[in-house]
């Protein structure tokens, strides 16, 4: 069943001096529901911004979104979607709980649910130990499982992570990334993976889209049908990098033809 | 740790005070204990409580009519580019203007009155408000505001939970200025045109060149000014900045 739709997404930005920048320039894809679907693509592309379109953050300039079959209209979605960024952006001031209670509170749970629910999803993210401590005293992998536990305590139907892993160092980032199969495997999101890391992108995901610089648009789609939980030394992941390396110089020679 | 490191540095301060004053006759610099002296008596005698009174009410009103007028300039300026433009060389004057002139001016306007005080403290402090308010709004991570709307938290939360709380620093720097400067331009409002507070005390005290009597004054409001920021305004910065304890794990 198909989660989301996106038809010849496109966005412009127009500058101070009237300028236009392009930075998407007809997308079309589908996510099927429960699908782990990474977007790699150059740094400076619009992958985030195709983000923050889905996020309902930016407006879009042309084509169309739907969510469950319903268009996405601009500014308000109606179904959860739970949002992870590059960097943690937590509220220094507030407790690991108080964080990852943050979106609850504007909504129709009590008090005892809103920290019963905060509590499932700090477990989930391992950080039990940690509910009074603040974002400044826990390391940075530790803060953006926060980030993560954020994201999931809202219950969302699509979970949209933006380059979450990309400040981390490899050791750290290889553990949040086996974390990530096992909430994803516990939970049964749909997620949206941006990152401009190929191999990243190879052992999470059942597909990865590749997209071109701006104005971006999908150069290429490679499945990945290799069974979870995945090795680092999976020689099988190992070809498909590889065969990903390959089609980003090709789409880069052709660029600069 | 930190108490024993006040309570030396307080220590040396008055010893340093004890040796100038043994090598310097009495009417020059005066000694720590006719100083107390002094100001045990001004207390006692209740004229002393009032001047301390009228001082205090002008500096406190002084600076809710700054943090009002900055803070509102500041909120102004950090949020519109216009604004910024429109009112930074308000602020650069406001700044630049002796602190004296606007004490002269408000005498002349409206009296030789409590208003007049206020108004002249109020103006002065103001532009200190309104720099640090603003550089606090332009300050605010608008990337903790595009997660706040990610996750749809309404307007008031935006404000309330992700806004607010980043600009109680600045708040803070602003109130501990603009209270610095109210003191300094209360003494000298009152110096030159009133009739009661501590900065007439210290004019009548010249007047018959008392030394003494100048540093119980002065002494004095020191330490109202220290109680304030020790009873006020530290503990309350110590609540709402706890989370900066760096410690990693």
């Amino acid at each position: 069943m198909k989660k989301i739709v996106v038809r010849n997404l496109a966005k412009h930005f127009v500058l101070a001096d009237r300028s236009r920048i392009d930075v998407v320039g007809g997308l079309s894809f589908d996510v099927e529901d429960g699908e782990f679907l990474s977007i790699l693509g150059p740094s400076g592309c619009g992958k985030s911004t195709l983000l923050s379109i889905l996020a309902g953050l930016e407006t879009l300039s042309g084509g169309e979104i739907s969510i469950d079959d319903k268009p996405l209209a601009p500014g308000e979605n109606g179904v959860r979607l739970g949002f992870v960024f590059q960097q943690p952006r937590l509220l220094n001031w507030r407790s690991v709980r108080d964080n990852i209670k943050l979106p609850l509170e504007h909504g129709t749970l009590t008090r005892d649910e809103q920290l019963n629910r905060a509590q499932h999803y700090l477990e989930l993210a391992r950080l039990q130990g940690f509910e009074n401590y603040f974002p400044l005293q826990i390391s940075g992998g530790m803060q953006q499982r926060a980030a993560i536990a954020r994201a999931l305590t809202i219950e969302p139907e699509v979970l949209l992570m933006d380059e979450p892993f990309s400040s981390l160092d490899e050791l750290t980032a290889r553990k949040m990334r086996a974390e990530l199969i096992r909430i994803w495997q516990e939970t049964k999101k749909t997620i949206i993976f941006v990152t401009h890391d190929i191999s990243e992108a190879v052992y999470l995901s059942n597909r990865l889209l590749v997209v071109t610089e701006r104005p971006t648009r999908v150069y290429e789609t490679v499945s990945i049908d290799i069974g979870y939980p995945r090795d680092y030394d999976d020689d099988r992941l190992f070809e498909i990098t590889k065969k990903v390396g390959r089609l980003f110089l090709q789409m880069e020679a052709a660029h600069a033809t | 740790m930190h108490t024993t490191l006040k309570i030396y540095s307080i220590a040396l301060l008055v010893a340093v005070w004890v040796v100038l004053s043994l090598l310097f006759s009495a009417d020059i610099v005066p000694g720590p204990i006719p100083v107390f002296e002094a100001i045990a008596d001004n207390l006692r005698s209740g004229d002393g409580w009032f001047h301390l009174y009228k001082t205090v009410f002008r500096v406190l009103l002084g600076l809710l009519l700054a943090m009002f007028l900055g803070g509102g300039l500041g909120l102004v300026m950090g949020l519109s580019v216009k604004g910024e433009k429109f009112f930074e060389s308000w602020v650069m004057v406001g700044l630049t203007i002796p602190a004296v002139v606007y004490a002269i001016i408000c005498l002349l306007w409206f009296g030789l009155n409590d208003f007049a005080a206020v108004i002249a403290i109020g103006v002065t402090a103001f532009p200190a408000v309104a720099i640090n308010m603003w550089q606090g709004i332009k300050d605010i991570d608008m990337q903790l505001i595009a997660m706040g709307k990610a996750f749809q938290l309404p307007t008031r939360d935006l404000i309330r939970k992700i806004v607010l709380p980043q600009t109680v620093p600045y708040v803070l720097a602003a109130t501990r200025y603009a209270l610095g400067i109210s003191w300094k331009i209360a003494t000298t409002v009152e110096l030159i045109g009133m009739s009661s507070g501590v900065g007439y005390m210290l004019h009548y005290w010249f007047g018959l060149f008392s030394m003494t009597q100048v540093f119980a004054w002065t002494l004095t409001f020191v330490i109202v000014l220290l109680f304030i920021e020790y009873a006020l305004i530290n503990p309350f910065e110590k609540r709402a900045t706890a989370w900066r304890a760096v410690v990693q794990v």
